[in-house]
């Protein structure tokens, strides 16, 4: 059967509803962590992988153009519609973000399902979110050191989040039989890499 | 009320499928092989079957849904779907795409492209077939119950005009007084229309079926005979799949006499301890309070069920018993009061509603083991896994035991999740609903295994919608509304069991 | 979502897309303003219009503000405590607060302020349902997008009490998780695999539900809901545009602070 790159009604529905349940589990799990922040120290950093989680998964699962960026869109479309105070920012850097991801699995013609894709989306991802402050002003000026340690902890958080636990999730998820449902015909013989 | 089905039928049938071959993706053998038949115009049809016989695929090949909209390798010989069809779906919760009930039906004239200013009438005029009429027709679907979602379902497919209805077991998830209303409102249906319905339940739909196609559990058509042929001749069929009807529990009363004895005094223990003390017992849900209990007590060997309308509180006193939920008063559990789940989760065993929430494990064998690694310290060694294939075995999952929980059908899950809940010998057994949506081996089985655990000194509290269920089990009844106790009574099967034994004698 | 049907102003019966372009092009526009002494008038008008104009009772509005405090303190004194600057005002240990630092600070806390008021705005006064509609009309979205997202958003109830109810399991079950790093990778397959396995599920039957309605991708499909353009939109244009140009005009020529360019050139 021959591969359909169009999103179908399914791809849509599943993606949104990743991101959404992967935005459940951050606003439960988020502040928590958040009230660190003051601190100066940036640990928050480490749990901002979870903002780009829902896209890595996504495309790992569906394997089709557009998810990863849909995903991103839709996760931070329904933080905006819930009143977050991020506001119409959270949108646009939702956007961006998962622009960054696309292009990574793009660069590798949406034929590679490995973790270390995964791991290099999540950091473009990543490059994505840093344009998004800087040009919010938010880490421009900051002393070099807090910047560098901002950059680190968020780096690696979200390399290790949405990647390599992204990876390890889509593999659960193959096995409770999900993928038969939403996954392209073709693929189904290929297992996680 | 019946259409009488002749061979000589005039008009082409509605649908049509010759040498259809159907298999899962990933999967090896075929769902069918094979398989040819035709649904005839203006009839209704009943297609029965066991769990897993792919009886909702048949109906989505028909529908051309599948290979459509599902990607599946198909294949066949001749395949003629129907041509104006309207689909109800099982789950009132996995249908609705708005929402607002206005809304959900405007979608359907949406893609039928109607005129914006017919729209409103349009939708008071599907409410009203369907008996959901509303002053305000645009409140939110939340706010329905699921008996309520699902006619609305119905009106979303009557919306379209079809020709055929294809119903997929709108009553699965539905309590008693839900499957009632459906059937009455597609009854009304059943005169000019082409029906074709899949269902588990029959008693209360057969009246308007003329004609009905069983599978088995290869997917081969092994029958296809009328109403009475099949409560004459194929009735045992019936109950070997499980499917519900008129006979269903007299047929395993007669069974189940010459097999259990209802032998009440379970302990020789004259004056057993309470293993439950309540003492009013409130339970909370974000500040309401949702339930206000009297002083009960409740010992070894009693089979409680729990009765009440949808929201009267049985899952709340179950899940304020297990310190889950907000709640003031007393818990005494073996005359210890009971502070916290972590102290009675070793000795209180809590089957949910929903069992495909509760699994941690990679496979079902494994399911079971965590509940012996996490509350058995005495067993261990070899002992946990003969422990575990004993339990799966004593609730048929032997053959599955390799396999992934969500891979199972639901009625394996609802199984699974009390093994893994039993496998440990508990005083103390609470159940919200175990068999709701079961067919009839599953629920009989889960309810031999129950009746074996309070023989054996647990003490069961469980919540039902069933009465057949409360008139054969129980030994006490409870029946909780609007948040209060209405009664305790003595369960009638101590009544029964009496007239057996005068039987008896 | 926060938008509920009983408040109503005159900000509702703008076309949410015209609120959502406004909205756009005051971000932009305040991404470019670099004058602190601007941000305090635009700040205080934009509070007054969420106050006044959204239609919901002053009380519930400022419970709502409530987080977006939170995030102006949290965002300022990141840079307050740790941004460069030449003047030293204090510090200890690794903190250092420099005049520059302080007032680009408040600057950069008053524009998280600003966007999100800016977004409670717009989703206090807009229906999620109309926004939608108003997309596929006005923007040309796909109708598949559109009612997709809308219809999952139908599973976030269900998602939440779903979630609920797997901590009430594990309870139950004796599930223990770690404090630790290897307990939060635990943690999350704990949670996401099951909401996520069920939540799948739904999703892909409710796409079949929706085709099986014979939904289709077409602009040829009629619509429930009309919306257009009304008064009210224009009404927001001049409004919108006065409270910039004025906070603006504002800021040079009354400044409170004599630091007109927070960015620091050295």
């Amino acid at each position: 059967m021959k591969k359909n790159y169009h999103l179908t009604l399914t791809d849509i529905l599943v993606t949104t509803v990743i991101a959404l349940v992967f935005g459940v589990i951050y606003k439960l799990w988020g502040p928590l962590y958040y009230a660190l922040k003051p601190l100066g120290l940036h640990l928050e950093q480490i749990i901002y992988g979870m903002w780009f989680i829902a896209s890595t998964v996504a495309y790992l699962l569906l394997r089709k153009p557009g998810v990863a960026l849909l995903a991103e869109v839709a996760a931070a479309s329904a933080e905006f519609l819930i009143g977050s105070e991020w506001g119409l920012a959270a949108l646009l850097a939702g956007l961006i973000q998962g622009a960054g991801a696309e292009l990574v699995f793009a660069a590798f013609g949406y034929r590679k399902y490995s973790v270390g894709v995964a791991m290099v989306a999540a950091a473009a991802a990543t490059a994505g979110s840093l344009v998004m402050d800087s040009l919010q002003g938010y880490i421009g000026d900051l002393a070099f050191w807090n910047l560098a340690l901002l950059i680190g902890l968020r780096l690696i958080g979200a390399i290790f989040i949405a990647g390599y636990m992204a990876h390890r999730l889509v593999g659960a998820l193959e096995k409770t039989g999900v993928t038969s449902l939403v996954r392209p015909l073709y693929d189904q013989s290929t297992e996680m890499k | 009320m019946q259409n009488v089905s002749s061979h000589t039928e005039a008009s082409a049938p509605a649908a049509e499928i010759s040498g259809l071959h159907l298999q899962f993706p990933r999967q090896v053998a075929r769902l069918f092989r094979n398989l040819s038949l035709k649904i005839r115009r203006n009839e209704n049809t009943l297609l029965l079957g066991p769990s897993g016989s792919g009886k909702s695929t048949l109906l989505k090949v028909l529908t051309g849904l599948i290979p459509e909209v599902i990607e599946m390798p198909l294949r066949c010989e001749h395949c003629s779907t129907f041509d104006n069809w309207g689909y109800v779906f099982q789950d009132p919760d996995s249908q609705f795409c708005m929402p607002f009930v206005d809304e959900e039906i405007a979608f359907v004239l949406e893609n039928r492209a109607l005129p914006t200013e017919d729209m409103p009438e349009f939708i008071l005029h599907y409410l009203n077939l369907v008996g959901l009429e509303f002053d305000e027709p645009h409140r939110p679907i939340e706010t329905l119950s699921q008996g309520q979602k699902q006619r609305l379902a119905l009106a979303s497919a009557l919306a379209l005009e079809p020709e055929t209805l294809v119903l997929d077991e709108p009553t699965a998830l539905l309590d008693p007084g839900g499957t009632e209303m459906i059937w009455e409102k597609v009854r009304g249906l059943s005169e000019d229309k082409t029906l074709l319905i899949v269902e588990h339940k029959i008693e209360e739909m057969i009246d308007f079926i003329d004609r009905v196609l069983v599978l088995d559990d290869q997917g081969q058509l092994i029958i296809d005979a009328s109403p009475d042929q099949i409560s004459q001749k194929h009735q045992y069929l019936l109950d070997q799949y499980g499917i519900w009807h008129t006979r269903s529990w007299p047929n395993y009363d007669s069974k189940r006499s010459n097999r259990l004895k209802l032998s009440e005094n379970s302990t020789d223990n004259k004056n057993p301890q309470p293993v439950l003390k309540i003492d009013h017992l409130e339970g909370y849900r974000d500040e309401t309070k949702l339930l206000e209990m009297p002083a009960l007590d409740i010992y070894p060997g009693e089979w409680i069920a729990l009765t009440g309308p949808n929201g009267a509180g049985k899952s709340t006193l179950l899940l304020a018993l297990m310190q889950l939920i907000d709640q003031k008063g007393d818990v005494l559990f073996c005359g210890e009061n009971v502070e916290s789940t972590e102290q009675v989760a070793a000795d209180i065993g809590f089957v949910f509603q929903n069992p495909e929430l509760q699994f941690v494990a990679q496979s079902a064998r494994e399911e079971v083991i965590f509940t012996l690694h996490q509350q058995c310290p005495e067993i261990n060694g070899s002992e946990v896994p003969r422990r575990s294939r004993e339990t799966l075995k004593q609730y048929g999952l032997h053959k599955v035991a390799a396999q992934n929980p969500y891979q199972l059908s639901t009625g394996q899950q609802r199984r699974l999740s009390i093994a893994a809940t039993t496998v440990k010998k508990r005083k103390l057994l609470l159940l919200d609903e175990p068999t709701f949506g079961q067919d009839a081996v599953n629920t009989f089985a889960i309810l031999e295994q129950l009746e074996k655990y309070r023989q054996s000194g647990t003490a069961i509290l469980m919540a039902t919608h069933d009465l057949a269920i409360v008139q054969r089990f129980a030994t006490r009844w409870w029946k909780i509304a609007d948040g209060k106790l209405k009664f305790d009574r003595p369960g009638q099967r101590l009544e029964n069991s009496r007239t057996e034994d005068i039987h008896a004698i | 979502m926060l938008y509920n049907s009983t408040y109503t102003s005159w900000l509702h019966r703008v076309n949410p897309v015209t609120k959502l372009l406004l909205m756009l092009a005051g971000i932009i526009a305040i991404l470019f303003i670099q004058n602190v002494n601007v941000m305090f008038p635009l700040t205080a008008a934009l509070i007054v219009l969420v106050l006044a104009g959204s239609g919901h009772p002053r009380s519930r509005v400022m419970l709502l503000m409530l987080p977006f405090l939170f995030v102006f303190f949290s965002t300022s004194t990141s840079m307050i405590f740790f941004g460069k600057g030449s003047t030293l005002w204090w510090h200890w240990g690794i903190v250092q607060i420099t005049r520059e630092s302080f007032y680009r600070g408040i600057h950069v806390g008053l524009r998280a302020l600003c966007f999100g008021l800016m977004g409670l705005l717009f989703v206090l006064t807009t229906r999620p349902v109309l926004l939608f509609y108003s997309l596929m009309r006005q923007l040309r979205l796909p109708p598949k997008y559109a009612y997709g997202f809308m219809a999952s958003v139908r599973l976030l109830p269900l998602i939440m009490s779903e979630f609920r109810t797997l901590r009430q399991a594990y309870k139950v079950k004796g599930v223990q998780v770690s404090k630790n790093l290897n307990g939060m990778m635990q943690a999350l397959h704990l949670y996401a695999i099951p909401l996520l396995a069920q939540s799948i599920r739904r999703a892909q039957r409710i796409a079949v539900a929706m085709e099986a309605r014979r939904f289709n991708n077409q602009a040829d499909r009629t619509y429930y809901y009309r919306i257009g353009f009304s008064k009210a939109d224009i009404i927001l244009i001049i409004c919108w545009a006065a409270i910039f140009l004025g906070s603006w005009l504002l800021g040079w020529h009354l400044p409170v602070i004599s630091i007109t360019d927070v960015r620091l050139n050295g």
